[in-house]
């Protein structure tokens, strides 16, 4: 692994207020938002790298994403070309499936795709077949990503993939399922293309299926 | 009570109560914590259950007179929407009304910015939790209980009368329940009282879960001590709803404890010390808890290792269930690990031969008690919970 910048460094050891305080005088000094995306998107992902390998976990994942958060605040206005991110980067449409509310898991992958580089469309919870197939119409995704925490919506995860074989896009996008209900039998009786355990699965998934697409 | 019925309860808790202790019944006794599945197959909606009790307490007893199971759970389906509407509580979905009629209640978490408890108000739930709870928590979850200085209503003053009055309600329906299942059908009510970790209150109800992750950092000595002040009210709060007889577990409903969610670090320092000193003083006063661990605690079972033998049963949702009996069997009774989606999708073959591989591996010295890995809830086929119970009967024998 190449070292990290100092800045891809704070992030990775959760530093907000010098992340931001970095991140501001590079800003001031004419560094290109473009380049401390990438930097911040660096530390992101050994981050990444450390929770797949058991050496953090999920709350530090969610200080991660709040440091993210933070500094894209302050970038966002600078960057002309907000989807054209880090190379390689496709889009990734995320839900969480129709008839469950629930958002933690779902928000966790969105923040990491996000945070890889990925221009994610999330569409929130309770996210019907229909919406699922007009965000894969309209984004042209490698990937969607279906989150379920309630075992009573497995049928919800079977129309979403009926609806967009129906509309002829099946061949056209990979389907990768998470959340604490989802399981590799569900995905596999479900007609997904992919479990994901963790978030680090599902960043993993997708940009293998980017880089194919 | 017929004498038969009597002589078929009495069996049935002496089985029931023996596996729990870690012993070997005549058989291995079933007991679902079977919810929604209830109402699917009494043939009424998600709606009428959560928010008619005696379509509850009917779906739940048609299940008892039909499935041959030991013990079952007087009302499962926890929320019941009339509380809720008592107080104009926020955050749950009410199905038929905020989701589908044919869909469960759920827990709505709020976002980061509104959670119900504020980051920099930790010394005051510290100062005086019940007060805290009273004065600041609940205007922010009641649509109609007026925060502390504001105008009083007739809407406020009624929320804090009907929502004492529907939970006096709820209790003593629920305890005629308990004996309707013991008379008409020989079925044990299978848990009284309800245990949470403090962490796990705080990152449900209080911080939220991401809230209190960011907390974990910035200011880990507050949680802490908010930790060690909620513990004493969990544990009253369940002893006061155990069993007299301390024949059937206090239930802890934990989430939030085990990796990913936290690192075995965290876990340590944040969720296990209180928790453990709450078992030890529960088990001390004779009563057994249920850890029903929901997701996957194949780290942290080492912890629970700890604890006095028999003072827990410990249920396996997604944990690997061959390794919860390895490190945990030879202290506990464990319970649960047959896949909610192999009932809800696969086979009544597929669910026999899954049950076969668990008793074979976990159950051959006692100390197990079949069920489905987490709460049933109505995408359940009927056919493999009946699958589930007859091969139990049949291939349970001791």
């Amino acid at each position: 692994m190449s070292e990290l910048s100092q800045l891809a460094q704070l992030i990775n050891e959760l530093k907000l207020a010098e992340v931001k305080s970095l991140a501001s005088k590079m800003i001031e000094e004419g560094a290109s938002a473009q380049d401390i995306l990438v930097q911040c998107q660096e530390g992101m992902a050994e981050i990444g790298r450390r929770f797949d390998q058991g050496e953090c976990f999920i709350p530090e994942l969610v200080v991660a994403g709040k440091i993210m958060e933070a500094v894209m605040k302050d970038l966002e206005p600078l960057l002309k070309e907000a989807a054209a991110t880090a190379e390689g980067s496709g889009a990734v449409v995320m839900g969480t499936v129709m008839n469950d509310v629930h958002d933690i898991g779902k928000d966790i992958v969105v923040m990491m795709l996000r945070g890889s580089g990925f221009r994610v469309i999330d569409l929130g919870v309770n996210v019907s077949p229909e919406k699922f197939v007009e965000a894969v119409k309209d984004n042209n995704p490698a990937v969607i990503g279906m989150s379920v925490l309630l075992t009573t919506c497995y049928q919800s995860i079977s129309k979403t993939v009926e609806a967009i074989q129906q509309a002829g896009l099946r061949d056209h996008v990979s389907i990768m399922l998470g959340g604490a209900a989802a399981t590799e039998i569900l995905a596999q009786k479900t007609g997904c293309d992919f479990y994901g355990k963790t978030a680090m699965d599902a960043v993993v998934y997708a940009s293998q299926r980017s880089k194919a697409a | 009570m017929s004498g038969d019925m009597e002589q078929i309860y009495n069996e049935r808790l002496k089985r029931y109560v023996a596996a729990m202790r870690n012993e070997k019944p005549d058989r291995i006794p079933i007991r679902p914590l079977a919810a929604e599945f209830c109402a699917a197959y009494a043939g009424y909606t998600c709606q009428q259950v959560t928010h008619d009790l005696d379509y509850a307490f009917d779906a739940v007893l048609k299940c008892c007179a039909d499935f041959d199971w030991d013990a079952a759970v007087s009302n499962m389906v926890f929320v019941w929407t009339g509380s809720v509407d008592a107080i104009n509580l926020k955050y749950y979905t009410k199905p038929g009304i905020d989701t589908p009629a044919d869909s469960c209640f759920q827990y709505l978490e709020p976002k980061d910015d509104d959670a119900h408890m504020k980051e920099d108000e930790y010394d005051a739930l510290i100062e005086d939790p019940t007060g805290y709870l009273a004065n600041v928590w609940m205007p922010r979850v009641s649509r109609d209980v007026q925060p502390i200085g504001e105008p009083s209503t007739y809407r406020n003053n009624l929320a804090w009368l009907k929502g004492g009055m529907s939970v006096l309600q709820y209790f003593q329906r629920l305890g005629e329940q308990g004996a309707r299942m013991k008379n008409e059908t020989g079925t044990v009510s299978a848990i009284a009282g309800c245990l949470k970790s403090p962490f796990d209150i705080i990152a449900d109800k209080l911080r939220g879960y991401r809230g209190l992750c960011m907390d974990l950092f910035t200011q880990p000595e507050k949680v802490l001590k908010a930790v060690d002040a909620l513990a004493p009210h969990m544990m009253f709060n369940a002893l006061a709803g155990a069993d007299p007889d301390k024949n059937v577990p206090i239930t802890i409903w934990m989430h939030r404890g085990c990796v990913p969610f936290l690192s075995l670090e965290q876990f340590e320092r944040f969720y296990w010390p209180s928790l453990k000193a709450i078992v030890e003083e529960i088990w001390s006063q004779g009563h057994q808890i249920l850890f029903y661990a929901e997701g996957d605690w194949n780290e942290n079972l080492k912890y629970f290792a700890e604890l006095p033998e028999q003072s827990i049963i410990f249920h396996v949702d997604k944990s690997d269930l061959f390794k919860a009996h390895e490190i945990l069997g030879e202290k506990f009774c464990l319970s649960g690990g047959i896949p909610n989606e192999l009932i809800a999708m696969g086979t009544p073959e597929e669910v026999k031969d899954y049950c076969k591989k668990v008793i074979d591996a976990a159950a051959q010295d006692g100390g197990f008690i079949m069920d489905a890995a987490a709460i049933m809830q109505d995408d359940a086929k009927i056919e493999n919970v009946k699958a589930m119970t007859e091969f139990t009967r049949e291939y349970g024998v001791y």
